[in-house]
């Protein structure tokens, strides 16, 4: 459980030195210094990481400077701050947490017995105690914040303070949920800790989570002036009675708290995640108890999540992310090979101003890139402009694009209609329609124009890399780099490896996505590339369900009650069934002993039902609703409009149930992943379920689809296909889910 | 029946005419007064309500008006703005109140009183709102402290209603038997004495005279309520678009003077300001608001609820009224005998005035004694106002 680094591992640099100085005590990751006024001021610094972490160090150490502290001369007053820039503390790390999942429901309370003790000393020391918060103040370190009098933070972009536990399936389990209700009323507290989203300095002390905002600067005087107010002992016994008592609370508003935070939150998370219902309960159940007592609730609700399957499979998930983060991914097969260093991009480019090289400019604007912008068709670029720019300047949480920020990204945007604007580039994305003769015929511009060392990229889905790179002499830098519609919300992006694509090629794709602020996955060039082979047979049979009559509210229903964001019918019409037409013949025609086409969506395209863009698709749409990427409930089945193009293809109902429905739609995307896991398309099952995650929105508390295919098992998954055999090869188990079934494998480690 | 409120003295405010304009939608960019300012809409009312008044606007010394957005053309005091343009003297002052969604009635009572204490002699009192020109970026900031002890979700009085539906167990059928009910009561009222014809533009641009509230629906245009999602909690809600108040533009204005005043000028009294009542609640208890404002006025003024004639109670949620009425153990057919918000349109800073320029109208078309009007409002407040018909 502990986290010691190894002493070369210590950075303990020789300004936190104080060996020789009685009034400092340096540990491993505290050092308290008695100033001349009396007040001993505790900095942290975990030494080894990035960001300023609660290990078992950290509470060993605050340990023995409390001892230290009961010993000696009392303080006049205690300040607890960071000497990591940018980081007062937050949380704990990933890697241990995947060890506590494993770990008896015991010894996790024991463990938020023990640092909640530690903080409760603290807490309870006869003089007064400050958090001075700059940086990221998250989980365990706003505990510790909270276990202070009180707390400053500054007003620096760097600085946050939240619970994000919830977002790994848990709970703040050092005393949160009952010391925030506490402090800033259970309303604030319970949106806090069960939506996980931080706040800046400026919202704590709106909240009342901090007693001042201040210029980072000002924050240890600040700090030193709340010390001086607290020593008052009838002000700090006053707040001390507060956090330690109940919390008054109107029936009518703990009525309304509890009736309504619980249908906001099943509204949300479709009941599918147990953290928010839990801490929700735990505030609710805290509220009428000391503070000690609604502790020990929490504790043992932290222990009871920590044990949810939904919780492993969350923390995995982040695990997972994190790996990307950090992965050079230069080879699909493996990460064990050395990395050539990637070349940091200065100069992108990207040819074609449709949807897609729109929405990869303002990637890159979002980036803090200067991006050239081409399209020979002058008209395309003037009205790609402002749509760039009013993309790259979109305030998520304003929905709306700030004004001050359009006009820095329009100097650093470069439209220009002739591809000599590319000779400087070093990094071109050719994004031009799927029509394979442009793009060779584009390629071969793009390659004259550029110098020798300048990175070609193809945003594609559905040409093969290798026929591409025959368009160019020097195929070695060359690469697909696979965008999802919409830029802006979708994270993943392929990053496609053709047979002569060099390493220094794809590492240098792999470096640039990272900093679009995506999540690239290296994946061999073949049809459909990973996620669109995996898309298939799910959007496939989901018309095939369609055709024996099934409603497609009904199917897509089923669906979004497994977790998916989008039924397939529904995705069927964002994505256009015109595009979609032609990426499922592509594959088709690819995999044709398992997938024929279906004549449905042809007839839906000859019919002018392409989808959202065209007012209607599988449903019906308000005008409104229309614009590509903006999902919202579509207005009306249109099984009535539709039933007669169907038609002419109906199959004999099967009359399957909804369990039956979800793993028709499902089952044949496993077998799927299993067939790209053989042919080495992508390194590891990881890598499919964070693409499933990133590109699909596969959900998240089921880990991914084949850590969904584990938690069913192959057995299961290999007797269920045998009940869907009339449905022909494409239920038919796969050599490798064969022989997991028989010999007991899993997917996932 | 031994009522203190019958007693009556010189000083007793009375109502002498008011009037008020049709509702149109208020969503931005629709509506029959999308092109008409929302002070124009004020100073018609006013002017309508001062000339069916039949005083002299000389004497008028104050106007007081409702606005819960008081921005841009409803800014800087509308109230006098909308005066001078009324063309009333220079010498009606006027004072703009905000009381969230009883800010019409708001209006009234502060009238009332200001003319019971003799501080003035003619006051003007409405309400106004336009939510759809311009005011739409308008929301309140409010402090997250001031919410310490309740909770953000009391900030939606959707969801407040929502909690009403749930914990009172009126369902989403019952809601909508009763949105259809105002919609068809409003259609067959008799709105022309009540009603100031005011310019605007129908769908195609073209000018029109509106006169008629635009979100009355034909019994026929109410059909699909099944389609309709429910609006504050997605999934499990009861209440929808159709058993929601839509948010309306519109303005009323009532002239008050005393009893002793309007004997000394020959005017009629159409009604008596008998009492007023406020409450406070806990913020969560919005949609009581309008009940717990009803039962404190009748208890301190010793009328009973059968008593009542005419009930005009907040209807900005179906849900809210249906439980007024269980509550209160009142003949249903006696609250909102013309039809209420779910079927006019919600002004929330009009609304209270224009609820009691209906009661007024109706109870002097009825001859009926008793009249009480009384709405909910944000964070748990409640106003409620008892009128006499003065001719009874």
């Amino acid at each position: 459980m502990t986290d010691r680094p190894s002493p070369q591992q210590r950075d303990v640099d020789d300004a936190r030195s104080a060996a020789d100085d009685p009034e400092a005590w340096a540990f491993e990751t505290l050092r308290a210094d008695r100033g001349a006024d009396g007040i001993v001021t505790i900095t942290v610094l975990v030494p080894g990481r990035a960001h300023n972490v609660i290990t078992q160090s950290v509470l060993f150490d605050l340990e023995a400077i409390l001892d230290q502290l009961d010993a000696g001369p009392p303080p006049t007053g205690l300040i607890v701050a960071s000497a990591r820039p940018g980081s007062f503390v937050s949380g704990a790390d990933i890697g241990r947490l995947e060890v506590l999942v494993r770990a008896a429901s015991a010894d996790i309370e024991w463990l938020c017995e023990s640092g909640r003790t530690l903080f409760a000393r603290l807490a309870s020391r006869p003089w007064p105690s400050v958090a001075a918060i700059d940086g990221a103040c998250l989980g365990g370190g706003l505990e510790l914040a909270l276990a202070c009098d009180a707390r400053v933070a500054t007003d620096a972009s760097h600085t946050v303070l939240g619970f994000p536990e919830v977002k790994l399936g848990l709970m703040p389990g050092w005393g949160g949920t009952a010391l925030l209700p506490r402090l800033v009323g259970p309303g604030a507290a319970l949106e806090l800790i069960a939506a996980g989203e931080p706040i800046d300095g400026g919202a704590a002390a709106r909240l009342g989570l901090v007693d001042a905002c201040v210029a980072p600067e000002l924050a240890l005087a600040t700090a030193r002036g709340l010390v001086e107010r607290l020593r008052d002992d009838a002000a700090r016994t006053a707040r001390r009675r507060r956090m330690a008592g109940r919390v008054v609370l109107a029936p009518e508003e703990r009525d309304f708290l509890a009736a309504s935070s619980a249908a906001v939150i099943n509204g949300r998370t479709g009941g599918h995640y147990p953290a928010p219902p839990t801490i929700l309960e735990t505030i609710l159940d805290g509220l009428d108890v000391s503070a000690e007592h609604a502790a020990r609730l929490e504790a043992r609700a932290f222990a009871r999540l920590l044990a949810s399957p939904v919780t492993g499979h969350l923390v995995r998930v982040q695990r997972l992310a994190e790996r990307n983060r950090r992965d050079p991914g230069i080879d699909c097969r493996s990460s064990a090979t050395p990395s050539p260093s990637a070349t940091a991009i200065a100069a992108p480019a990207v040819v074609g101003a449709g949807i897609m090289g729109s929405g990869i400019a303002a990637a890159h604007l979002r980036a803090g890139f200067t991006v050239t912008l081409v399209d020979i068709d002058e008209e395309a670029l003037a009205r790609a402009v402002p749509t760039i720019l009013d993309e790259a300047a979109r305030d998520p949480a304003r929905r709306h694009a700030t004004e001050d920020r359009t006009a820095v990204d329009a100097a650093r945007l470069h439209p220009a209609t002739h591809p000599a604007a590319l000779v400087t580039a070093d990094l071109v994305i050719e994004s031009a329609v799927e029509r394979t003769d442009v793009k060779l015929e584009l390629l071969r511009t793009i390659e004259a124009t550029v110098g020798p060392d300048t990175v070609i990229a193809t945003n594609t889905s559905t040409n093969p890399i290798g026929r591409l790179a025959s368009a160019l002499a020097a195929p070695g830098r060359f690469c697909g780099l696979h965008f999802f519609n919409p830029v802006r919300r979708m994270t993943l992006v392929e990053v496609v490896r053709g047979p002569a694509t060099t390493d220094a090629t794809v590492a240098t794709a792999v470096a640039h996505a990272k900093r679009l602020g995506k999540c690239p996955i290296v994946v061999r060039d073949s049809p459909g590339f990973l996620v669109n082979r995996l898309l298939m047979p799910y959007l496939h049979e989901a018309v095939e369900i369609l055709r024996e009559g099934v409603a497609a509210a009904r199917i897509d229903g089923v669906a979004r009650r497994f977790g998916m964001p989008l039924g397939p019918l529904e995705l069927y019409d964002l994505i256009g069934l015109d595009t979609a037409l032609y990426a499922g013949l592509v594959l088709a025609d690819a995999f044709a002993d398992r997938i024929a086409a279906s004549p449905v969506v042809p007839a839906l395209v000859r019919a002018g039902r392409l989808g959202r863009k065209s007012g209607g698709g599988f449903y019906d749409y308000a005008p409104e609703q229309a614009p590509v990427g903006r999902p919202g409930p579509p207005i009306g089945d249109a099984t009535a409009l539709i039933a007669p193009v169907i038609a002419p293809y109906r199959l004999p109902p099967r009359g399957d149930d909804d369990d039956t429905i979800t793993d028709r739609l499902l089952l044949p995307v496993v077998l799927e992943a299993t067939r790209v896991l053989d042919e080495g398309i992508v390194r590891d099952a990881d890598e499919v379920d964070l693409a499933m995650i990133h590109a699909l929105g596969f959900p998240p508390f089921r880990g991914g689809l084949l850590a969904w295919a584990d938690d069913v098992g192959p057995t299961e998954i290999v007797r269920r296909l045998g009940t869907l055999a009339d449905l022909g090869p494409r239920m038919v188990a796969t050599q490798r889910l064969r022989a997991m079934a028989t010999e007991g494998g899993r997917f996932v480690a | 029946m031994t009522s203190p409120a019958t007693a009556r003295d010189d000083e007793t405010p009375v109502i002498v005419g008011c009037r008020r304009t049709a509702i149109g939608l208020g969503d931005p960019g629709r509506g029959v007064f999308r092109r008409v300012r929302g002070d124009e809409l004020a100073a018609a009312a006013i002017a309508a309500a001062v000339a069916a008044a039949g005083v002299d606007p000389a004497t008028i010394e104050d106007v007081i008006l409702g606005c819960t957005q008081p921005r841009g053309e409803l800014g800087g005091n509308v109230a006098r703005n909308a005066a001078l343009l009324a063309g009333l003297p220079f010498g009606a002052a006027g004072a703009t109140v905000d009381r969230g969604g009883g800010s019409g009635l708001e209006a009234l009572v502060r009238g009332a009183q200001a003319i019971r204490v003799g501080a003035e002699r003619v006051v003007v009192a409405g309400g106004v709102d336009h939510p759809g020109r311009g005011a739409a970026a308008h929301s309140a900031d409010i402090h997250p402290r001031a919410l310490a002890a309740s909770s953000r979700g009391v900030l939606s009085p959707g969801l407040c209603a929502e909690h009403l539906a749930i914990r009172t167990g009126i369902d989403r059928r019952r809601q909508e038997a009763w949105a259809l009910e105002s919609h068809r009561r409003a259609a067959a009222a008799d709105w022309k004495d009540e009603i100031v014809a005011v310019g605007g533009h129908d769908e195609g641009g073209r000018p029109a005279t509106v006169v008629r509230d635009e979100a009355i629906l034909a019994a026929e245009r109410v059909a699909d309520l099944d389609r309709l999602e429910p609006l504050f909690l997605p999934g499990s809600g009861t209440i929808t678009a159709a058993t929601a108040a839509p948010p309306g533009a519109g303005a009323a204005a009532l002239v008050i003077m005393s009893r002793g005043e309007a004997l000394r000028r020959r005017l009629t009294p159409l009604a008596t300001v008998v009492a007023t009542a406020t409450v406070g609640l806990p913020p969560a208890a919005t949609g009581r608001g309008a009940l717990h404002a009803t039962r404190k006025l009748l208890g301190k003024s010793g009328v009973r609820p059968e008593d009542i004639d005419h009930f005009e109670l907040d209807e900005t949620f179906a849900a809210e009224v249906i439980n007024d009425v269980a509550e209160l153990g009142i003949d249903p057919a006696r609250v909102n005998p013309c039809g209420g918000s779910l079927a006019l349109g919600n002004p929330p800073g009009a609304a209270g005035a224009r609820m009691a320029t209906t009661l007024v109208h109706a109870l002097v078309r009825s001859g009926g004694r008793w009249g009480l009007a009384a709405t909910s409002i944000g964070l748990g407040q409640g106003l409620a106002v008892l009128f006499e018909q003065a001719g009874s």
